[in-house]
């Protein structure tokens, strides 16, 4: 593996996807991180466990947690801890189960376009800023993907650039590698605008 | 002559028309799927474009060959994209259609959407209703997984605002149809999960504990679900180290640590898939 191979590969999916996602450069970091993500994860594979003829809505994770593993989900994660320290310490169970739904997504589950959604705030533990973004943000990344996400030609170019990266050795990087990876060409001449959402 | 080739054109469109249809449905179930599929593995994004592809599909079979499987379909795809309302309007479509004799599948998940709709637009109670219908009665094991988790899911959110004896009661009413759940399919890495979060809520942290380990083993149907139940096993397993007697505490970190190696965990409580 070389990671400049990697950085060569992820640079040519910044310039697919900016064609793409023309004026939505917000969107190109999380859409290419999350797509290696499931690539390593050989998420690509096209499955034949896929039904044709068997329909159903599936089924969700239980969101209602009972007090202790709200509380002990802010004080086991250092950074929670110390954003939420005044909640914590009285307990304040209130304030922490109304910000529990939105970071037990990005921080507990680690959803990968979420996490590279609000890399930002991550990087800055500004984590009361997610849970306030949290809804609007989602609903206008979903929003505003749309028009490329309905281009088949979209997916296969991502699939290509996310398989031919995890090809190379991707899944020896850490996370935190790629996510940089791709920041660092975003800020470069590939880059049409803003990581993030301008009024974010 | 001109009659032999008019009546032959006619069956030629008939045939075309009816090839048509039945690719627009075709097709619509394998978007729907391929989304599920993504949806499962956290490809939030790609499964959307999936759905709405699926709910194109799904129109036009409507439109072209009305069907009870149609709007199914259509309405499955409308409540995975968040249009609870037109997804009800649709499922109440595919039931005055009518299902035919093996459709049951899909009249269960009509039923189970239509549930899923209600509880999205508030009516709680109607839902709540539909899911321990379906619960008791259906066969179909995907739309009996939907009511189980919609179900446990809306009594909890519920109970949480109760007084302690009632939420005693409704809790154990609840823990009692999960049980026969998994009597009927012990299997089931999801009834398994269920029954762990119940616990959680009851404080039975051992029984917590054990369950989470079976859903695991067992396997659970998305990702997310599987980070939810790696999350639940590891809390309960802390809170139990910091509860029980020093032999039985040294019990549970062997058995734990075997666990662990089994899943190529990082250690007793880092589950693979968290980042370093």
């Amino acid at each position: 593996m070389s990671k400049k191979d990697i950085e060569a590969a992820l640079a040519r999916g910044v310039d697919i996807l900016d064609k793409f996602l023309p004026l939505k450069s917000w969107l190109v970091f999380p859409v290419l991180y999350s797509a290696c993500v499931w690539a390593v994860r050989r998420v690509f594979d096209y499955r034949e466990r896929i039904l044709a003829w068997q329909v159903w809505l599936d089924p969700e994770f239980v969101r209602t947690k009972p007090d202790g593993f709200i509380l002990d989900f802010f004080a086991s994660n250092e950074a929670l801890r110390r954003a939420y320290a005044d909640e914590v310490s009285r307990g304040d169970l209130r304030t922490l189960r109304a910000a529990f739904p939105a970071l037990y997504t990005v921080v507990g589950l680690e959803d990968a376009f979420l996490k590279a959604l609000f890399k930002p705030e991550l990087d800055a533990a500004d984590y009361r800023t997610i849970v306030v973004e949290f809804a609007a943000r989602t609903a206008r990344a979903r929003d505003e993907i749309r028009p490329a996400a309905d281009d088949p030609e979209f997916w296969k170019a991502l699939f290509f650039v996310a398989a031919e990266a995890a090809s190379l050795g991707l899944h020896l990087l850490k996370d935190e590698e790629v996510q940089d990876m791709i920041v660092g060409l975003l800020k470069g001449p590939a880059s049409l605008g803003p990581s993030i959402p301008p009024e974010a | 002559m001109n009659a032999r080739r008019s009546r032959a054109a006619a069956l030629l469109l008939a045939v075309a028309l009816s090839a048509a249809c039945l690719t627009h449905l075709g097709r619509a179930k394998r978007y729907y799927a391929e989304g599920q599929d993504r949806a499962r593995a956290f490809g939030t994004v790609s499964a959307v474009a999936s759905w709405k592809k699926a709910l194109d599909e799904a129109t036009q079979a409507c439109r072209r060959r009305p069907s009870a499987q149609s709007f199914t379909v259509k309405g499955l795809a409308e409540a995975n994209l968040g249009r609870w309302a037109e997804a009800e309007a649709s499922f109440l479509q595919a039931f005055a259609f009518g299902f035919r004799e093996g459709e049951s599948w899909a009249s269960d998940s009509a039923l189970t959407g239509l549930a899923a709709s209600f509880e999205d637009r508030g009516l709680e109670a109607a839902a709540l209703r539909i899911y321990a219908l379906i619960a008791d009665r259906s066969d179909f094991r995907p739309a009996l997984m939907l009511a189980a988790e919609r179900r446990t899911n809306l009594v909890l959110a519920q109970a949480s605002g109760l007084a302690a004896a009632e939420k005693a009661r409704s809790l154990a009413a609840l823990t009692k149809s999960l049980d026969r759940l998994i009597d009927r399919d012990f299997a089931c890495g999801l009834y398994h999960y269920l029954r762990a979060q119940v616990d959680g809520h009851t404080g039975d942290l051992k029984r917590a504990y054990e369950e989470a380990v079976m859903a695991r083993e067992l396997g659970l149907p998305s990702a997310k679900i599987g980070r939810d139940n790696d999350n639940q096993l590891v809390y309960c397993y802390i809170r139990l180290l910091d509860s029980l007697a020093p032999s039985e505490r040294e019990a549970l970190a062997a058995a734990q640590a075997r666990w662990a190696a089994k899943w190529g965990w990082l250690d007793d409580r880092t589950p693979a898939w968290k980042k370093e």
